[in-house]
């Protein structure tokens, strides 16, 4: 290929006359010629040479490499056939319009066109041209580098970085970074689309507009301490939604992004509306609260009788009295010390019978459950005094093993109090059948293993039998006119205070009811 | 001869126990109270009127099977039940066993002492008619064996001519010996012999 350059330039040199010059010419000649072969012949791009009528002239050996034909095979053919079809005649108009005008149509310098390899591959190149006229005509050389690799790397990061970006706009999530000092800098669609705010509007402390005003001052806060300390960050706030102008909850979560040195770059957070999830969560709360109450009415019920009884001792006392107090006064006959003593009994009666009414009243009133630290054998004690009628009437002897150094427990006295009650009655009504054996409940009260606050509740009774596995299923019943939920409502109960409730065959007879509670100073939520 | 009654009161309650002792002495009554009904069964009743006021549901004995209990032992003392909760079946279960008085708590003043008067009246006729009958039994014990044997005759409906004929003697011997008998029962007519024969009989029967 190079000779051929040579043979070539050595015809147009042919042209000159002068002689005298000729030996000194050809040696500078053939030195920038060796110069100008090394340079062509080692460039890693493609060199081609065309000539006016856009036949190649000359093609380095990167352009063989480039494009996979013979030197030899382009020579003469047509510039066009490195080029794909579509691009064929653009080529030529725009080749024949320059050689006519002289009016460049395209730029000379990083041209990005598509080339087309030997083997009908098409692939992008970025050429850069220039022109010599010899003897009249055009000479054009270009320079084209293959960007294939280039391109695919560019391709790549570009298509990379759009899936990204689509993620985080299409994800049905809102989502939000903010620099280190926690400012806002960006907030993909969701978080625009449910706020309403443009994007320059949400940036830097925009948001705040829609954070309901009880909460923004303890977000700012928490958000600020956050920041601060590095901290992941978890908030639930009321936030405006454009769409229907009411507050909703939301829960707006967020992690730093450190460097190599662990210092924070930037922060990445999410925001959710739970409100929906609230509300519900609210709803089964109160509706449990109401079951609860309902079972607890329930019980009331089946106390019925022991707590007229409870009623009516004092409430038969004070009559009594009252009424012996008024014959003696008919009858002129009432001894001062008599009646001080008479009404001394009347006033206690009437304090007992009134606190027989408060237990109850507290046991069954509607109130929202409230969580406080317990003393849980003081709270067994409370049920024990409950259905201590109903203990002594079935002639139970009950046996307390409580540990006295206990350690609080943080949970609802009420409910606390209708788990107890619930356990002890099932207790007693697994025993009224029995008269082989002595009729003895027991309550135990320890630390487990774990460290939280245990109760045991031990019946001498009839014991839990086959089904022992579907006592705690709601509507399952092994009484005759049992609703079949005090067990359910009980677990879920203590479940709710972050407790355990199971049961256990007592040996020899009967059954064991266990529950557990955490103690108050481990879990202070 | 009037003996003073006793009331046993019988319930779990300290308060309704006392109470009940300070009502019933505002019309001169004396109470005895028991917090079961094993702690009076522990007690030998003493020999007046008496009668028992007792709350239904007991600990230990309930009340109505203490009632029975006493039935058992042949202790008949009326009973006025009290209850806190009365049921309808209770009631008549109690009432059918011979209770005097079914009162649900509280009561007023007047029935209860109503019932204790009904339930010592009952007591002391009882005891009056178990006296009686002690008597009368030691009366026809002092009868000859014949003079019972005519006595009987007598009272079956047979005339003085039968009763000889069936013993074997003379109609004459049956009336001396009829008169006797008379005399010995303290019965001053025919009709109020055969009243007294008639409620000794049974016993004799069963002896």
């Amino acid at each position: 290929m190079a000779n051929r350059m040579k043979s070539s330039i050595n015809k147009i040199d042919g042209s000159v006359a002068d002689i005298t010059d000729r030996k000194q010419e050809e040696s500078e000649l053939r030195y920038s010629e060796e110069r100008h072969r090394l340079v062509v012949e080692t460039a890693t791009d493609a060199v081609i040479s065309i000539d006016d009528s856009g036949a190649i002239l000359f093609a380095n050996h990167a352009a063989m490499r480039i494009f996979g034909y013979d030197p030899t095979e382009l020579i003469g053919k047509p510039l066009t056939i490195l080029m794909p079809e579509y691009m064929r005649k653009l080529h030529e108009n725009g080749f024949g319009r320059y050689l006519a005008t002289g009016q460049r149509h395209i730029n000379w310098q990083g041209t990005e066109l598509t080339a087309l390899r030997k083997n009908g591959q098409e692939f992008p190149v970025e050429i850069s041209f220039g022109e010599l006229i010899r003897g009249g005509h055009k000479v054009f050389t270009g320079f084209i580098r293959d960007t294939s690799e280039r391109k695919q790397a560019e391709n790549k990061l570009r298509a990379s970085e759009r899936t990204l970006r689509e993620l985080t706009e299409t994800i049905p999530q809102m989502l939000w970074s903010a620099a280190a000092d926690g400012a806002i800098d960006y907030c993909n669609q969701r978080v625009l689309d449910y706020t309403g705010l443009s994007a320059e509007q949400v940036q830097g402390a925009g948001w705040m507009k829609t954070v309901h005003q009880d909460d923004v001052d303890k977000m700012a806060r928490a958000w600020s301490a956050t920041v601060s300390s590095g901290q992941p960050f978890q908030h639930e706030f009321r936030c405006l939604r454009a769409e229907d102008r009411t507050y909703r909850w939301c829960i707006s979560r967020a992690l730093p992004l450190r460097d190599e040195s662990g210092r924070i770059i930037k922060w990445f957070g999410t925001v959710v509306d739970l409100h929906d999830w609230k509300e519900a969560q609210q709803a089964l709360q109160m509706t449990q609260a109401e079951l609860a109450r309902v079972s607890r009415l329930t019980t009331m019920g089946e106390l019925a009788a022991s707590i007229a009884h409870e009623v009516n001792q004092p409430l038969t006392a004070v009559t009594n009295n009252g009424s012996a107090c008024l014959r003696l006064l008919a009858n002129h006959n009432l001894d001062p010390e008599v009646l001080r003593r008479a009404l001394e009994e009347i006033v206690a009666d009437g304090t007992r019978a009134s606190a027989v009414i408060a237990r109850i009243r507290a046991f069954i009133k509607k109130a929202p459950a409230e969580r406080t630290e317990l003393d849980i054998n003081e709270v067994i004690q409370e049920v024990l005094t409950l259905a201590g009628h109903e203990l002594h009437k079935n002639q139970i002897l009950v046996e307390c093993q409580f540990t006295r150094t206990l350690p609080l427990v943080r949970a609802d006295r009420v409910q606390l109090q209708q788990v107890l009650l619930n356990l002890i009655i099932n207790g007693i009504e697994a025993m009224i059948g029995v008269a082989v054996r002595p009729r003895a409940l027991s309550l135990e009260s320890r630390v487990d293993e774990s460290g939280n606050v245990l109760v045991a509740i031990r019946d001498s009774g009839t014991g839990l039998g086959p089904e022992a596995d579907r006592l705690f299923t709601t509507f399952f019943t092994t009484k005759a006119h049992g609703m079949g939920m005090g067990l359910a409502i009980s677990r879920s109960l203590i479940e709710g205070q972050g407790g355990r409730l199971w049961a256990t065959a007592n040996s020899p007879n009967g059954a064991v009811f266990w529950f557990t509670l955490p103690a108050a100073g481990e879990n202070p939520s | 001869m009037s003996v003073a009654p006793v009331i046993f009161v019988i319930d779990d309650d300290p308060s309704v126990r006392s109470s009940l002792k300070f009502l019933l002495s505002t019309v001169g009554l004396q109470a005895e109270t028991f917090d079961s009904a094993d702690s009076f069964l522990h007690k030998k009743p003493p020999d007046v009127p008496s009668c028992l006021v007792l709350d239904v549901r007991l600990p230990g004995l309930s009340g109505l099977d203490f009632q029975r209990e006493l039935a058992t032992r042949n202790i008949r003392i009326p009973i006025v039940f009290l209850t806190g909760h009365g049921d309808i079946p209770m009631s008549v279960r109690a009432m059918k066993a011979g209770a005097v008085e079914f009162l649900t708590k509280p009561f007023r003043d007047q029935d209860l002492l109503d019932a204790v008067r009904v339930a010592l009246d009952r007591d002391r006729a009882r005891r009056e008619q178990e006296n009686e009958m002690w008597d009368l039994r030691r009366r026809f014990d002092c009868l000859t064996s014949r003079e019972q044997e005519v006595v009987s005759m007598v009272v079956a409906g047979m005339l003085n001519k039968q009763i000889a004929a069936e013993l074997g003697t003379a109609e004459s011997t049956v009336k001396v010996q009829r008169s006797r008998a008379m005399e010995k029962m303290q019965a001053s007519s025919l009709a109020e012999l055969i009243k007294m024969i008639e409620k000794v009989k049974p016993s004799k029967d069963a002896s």
